[in-house]
């Protein structure tokens, strides 16, 4: 309880920290979102920005403006958009949630199951084609980024053979019942969510495959296979629960980089997340909306981080369990 | 020296005949030969990297598997409970599970890394229990936790459901040794199963071993660094250096007449014949000894 307590006052003060480096940051960049709405509105005379800037609050000094954005984000307020006629940033943020959600966690699942069973059955016959396959995969999904993955798969798969939609999370025209409109969004998913998971599937594959190796020369599989279990068993019950405790932790470290790599992938496919969200804030200079995603993410890292704390206990009872016998 | 010897049945429970063991051209067990008894103790005895481990593996016929270990020759009789004999160097993989953990277990060298970190002690035995027998779960508990007793875990409700972290080293070498006897089988291979432990748990599992031999009457391999552990439990014994067979025999006949000079250079380690006298546990030798932990 104690324990949990203090991961939560930790969190607290991160968030906290991420807030201020993400403030300074956004305000270390030349021109502001007055800027920019000077910029589309053609010609803005200087009393009107001035006016504007009063009326945002981005006359005063930095400092100033960090400790009052600092006091309403505490209390859930995230400010308003000025690019998009002062609409409250966490109500634009809400609406984008879902389909960000939806796409990282498909991807990740995705790449884990793939990626766990192909490192698994690599690890298995180490001197294999199948295994030097998945090696040479691993370096070229390594290498590939997301955005050039997800040009290729739009090419292929929509433009050329036309299996998938092109862009979007669903056909606007749809119409149809509950089912038939889940298989459309599902259609739609598939290929930002592949294009997403490659890389990760190349990296657990490779990491499961190292962990597999490792665990499969251990006594302990030895002994599973003395007591005469079969192969299946001694790969999936008593080697696999060991070999997934390196590939969780590294989960719970790689959530935000999925996360980012959702902009990128948003903004190849369309897909109307919170990626793309920030993207269009990047080009408007609309700050708080950028730095609501920005705290958002941070948010979503250290939660993801706090459920695979709580994972890794459920896998491994050396952590689980505290008082030890031992001597 | 055991006191009382069963009788020797005429044809061996297993019997190595001409065993050769090599990893990638390597050879770690060569031509090597010996039958076990029923009910006997055969003391597998050499320095480290003698190729006593792999000899034992070999026997399970683990040694190949997930390593590039082959057994280029020999064979390994083994007579099954039911009369018919068995060649364990053909035989197939069905087979031989239905054998392993069943007829023939085994107990490791290390007994910290021997038992599944992320299981409990009684879901491992159980485990194994349920893989030979056609027992309901609570029924494989209840024989679990009888084994447990009978290995002298205290507390063996408690300990079942414990994970390995959870208990000293010499706690999961009696929980091996309990998932070992769990189905009652015929030969016991004990590969030097208290050199990771230290003394007066040594002497506790040691004690414990031959008081389960007696009660169960399984014949057993016990492979050891130990020529006072020799002396105590083994009816025959095996001397064994880089890969070869030095001498086999009766354990008093080679105690009184060793012909090998390398099997007399062990003996004379040994601080006295009959020293063991009124002592409750045999003095610790190590042989030449370079892998072990310091
Ligand atoms: N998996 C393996 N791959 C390659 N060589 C091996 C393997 N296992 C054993 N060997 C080699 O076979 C030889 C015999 O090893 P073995 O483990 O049988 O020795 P040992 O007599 O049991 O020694 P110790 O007393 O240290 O346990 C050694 O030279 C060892 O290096
Ligand atoms: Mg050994």
């Amino acid at each position: 309880m104690k324990q949990i307590a203090v991961r939560i006052l930790q969190a607290f003060g991160l968030v906290l920290a991420v807030i201020v480096l993400n403030f300074m940051l956004v305000h270390l960049a030349p021109g502001d979102a007055v800027d920019a709405l000077a910029g589309t509105a053609g010609e803005m005379s200087p009393e009107t920005t001035e006016r504007l800037r009063a009326q945002y609050g981005l006359d005063e000094p930095v400092t100033t403006q960090l400790v009052t954005y600092i006091g309403n984000v505490l209390q859930g307020d995230l400010g308003v958009s000025i690019g998009n006629n002062n609409r409250p940033v966490t109500e634009m943020i809400a609406e984008r949630l879902w389909p960000t959600v939806l796409l990282s966690i498909t991807a990740l699942s995705f790449a884990i199951l793939v990626g766990v069973f192909v490192g698994t059955l690599a690890a298995r016959r180490p001197e294999s084609g199948f295994s030097h396959f998945t090696t040479v995969f691993a370096l070229v999904g390594f290498a590939m980024p997301a955005f050039w993955t997800g040009y290729l798969l739009l090419i292929v798969f929509s433009a050329k053979l036309g299996w998938l939609p092109v862009s979007g999370m669903e056909d606007l025209r749809f119409r149809g019942g509950w089912f038939a409109q889940q298989w459309d969004v599902a259609k739609h998913l598939f290929l930002p969510a592949l294009a997403l998971g490659l890389i990760y599937i190349a990296a657990y594959s490779r990491l499961s495959r190292a962990s597999m190796l490792e665990v499969l020369e251990s006594d302990y599989v030895r002994t599973a296979r003395a007591k005469g279990l079969g192969e299946r068993s001694v790969l999936f019950k008593h080697a696999l629960r060991n070999g997934v405790i390196p590939i969780v932790t590294v989960m719970g470290l790689q959530f935000g980089a999925i996360l980012s790599g959702a902009i990128l992938v948003e903004t190849v496919f369309s897909w109307p997340g919170v990626g793309r969200l920030a993207f269009e804030a990047v080009v408007e200079r609309d700050t708080n909306v950028l730095l609501g995603v920005l705290f958002l993410v941070s948010l979503a890292v250290i939660i993801a981080n706090f459920l695979t704390d709580l994972l890794y206990r459920f896998i491994d009872p050396r952590i689980r369990v505290s008082g030890s016998a031992n001597g | 020296m055991r006191a009382e010897t069963p009788l020797r049945s005429e044809t061996p429970l297993l019997s190595v005949q001409g065993l050769t063991v090599t990893f990638d051209g390597f050879t770690a067990v060569s031509e090597l030969s010996f039958d076990l008894y029923e009910g006997q103790t055969l003391a597998i005895v050499g320095e480290s990297g003698s190729g006593k481990s792999v000899t034992a593996l070999s026997i399970m016929r683990l040694v190949t598997l997930g390593t590039r270990a082959k057994i280029a020759e020999g064979q390994i009789f083994f007579r099954q409970p039911d009369g018919s004999t068995i060649d364990l160097v053909q035989a197939d993989e069905a087979e031989l599970r239905k054998i392993r953990g069943n007829q023939i277990s085994m107990i490791f060298q290390e007994p910290l890394t021997s038992l599944n970190p992320v299981y409990t002690a009684g879901n491992q035995v159980v485990e194994a229990i349920r893989l030979h027998q056609d027992v309901t779960k609570a029924e494989a508990y209840q024989r679990a936790f009888e084994v447990f007793e009978r290995v002298r875990i205290p507390e063996p409700k408690k300990r079942l459901k414990e994970y390995p972290h959870q208990m000293s080293g010499g706690m999961r070498q009696r929980v091996m040794i309990a998932m070992a006897l769990s189905c009652d089988p015929t030969v016991l291979i004990a590969d030097e199963p208290t050199t990771a432990l230290d003394v007066t748990i040594q002497a506790q599992i040691l004690g414990l071993m031959r008081a389960l031999q007696d009660e169960t009457g399984a014949a057993v391999i016990m492979i050891t660094h130990d020529m006072g552990v020799v002396a105590e439990v083994a009816d025959d014994i095996v001397v064994m250096r880089n890969s070869k067979l030095v001498e086999t025999g009766n354990v008093f006949d080679i105690f009184e007449k060793p012909t090998a000079p390398y099997t007399k250079a062990l003996l004379a380690s040994i601080p006295r014949l009959g020293s063991m006298t009124g002592k409750s546990q045999p003095e610790r030798f190590d042989l030449v000894d370079m892998d072990a932990p310091v």
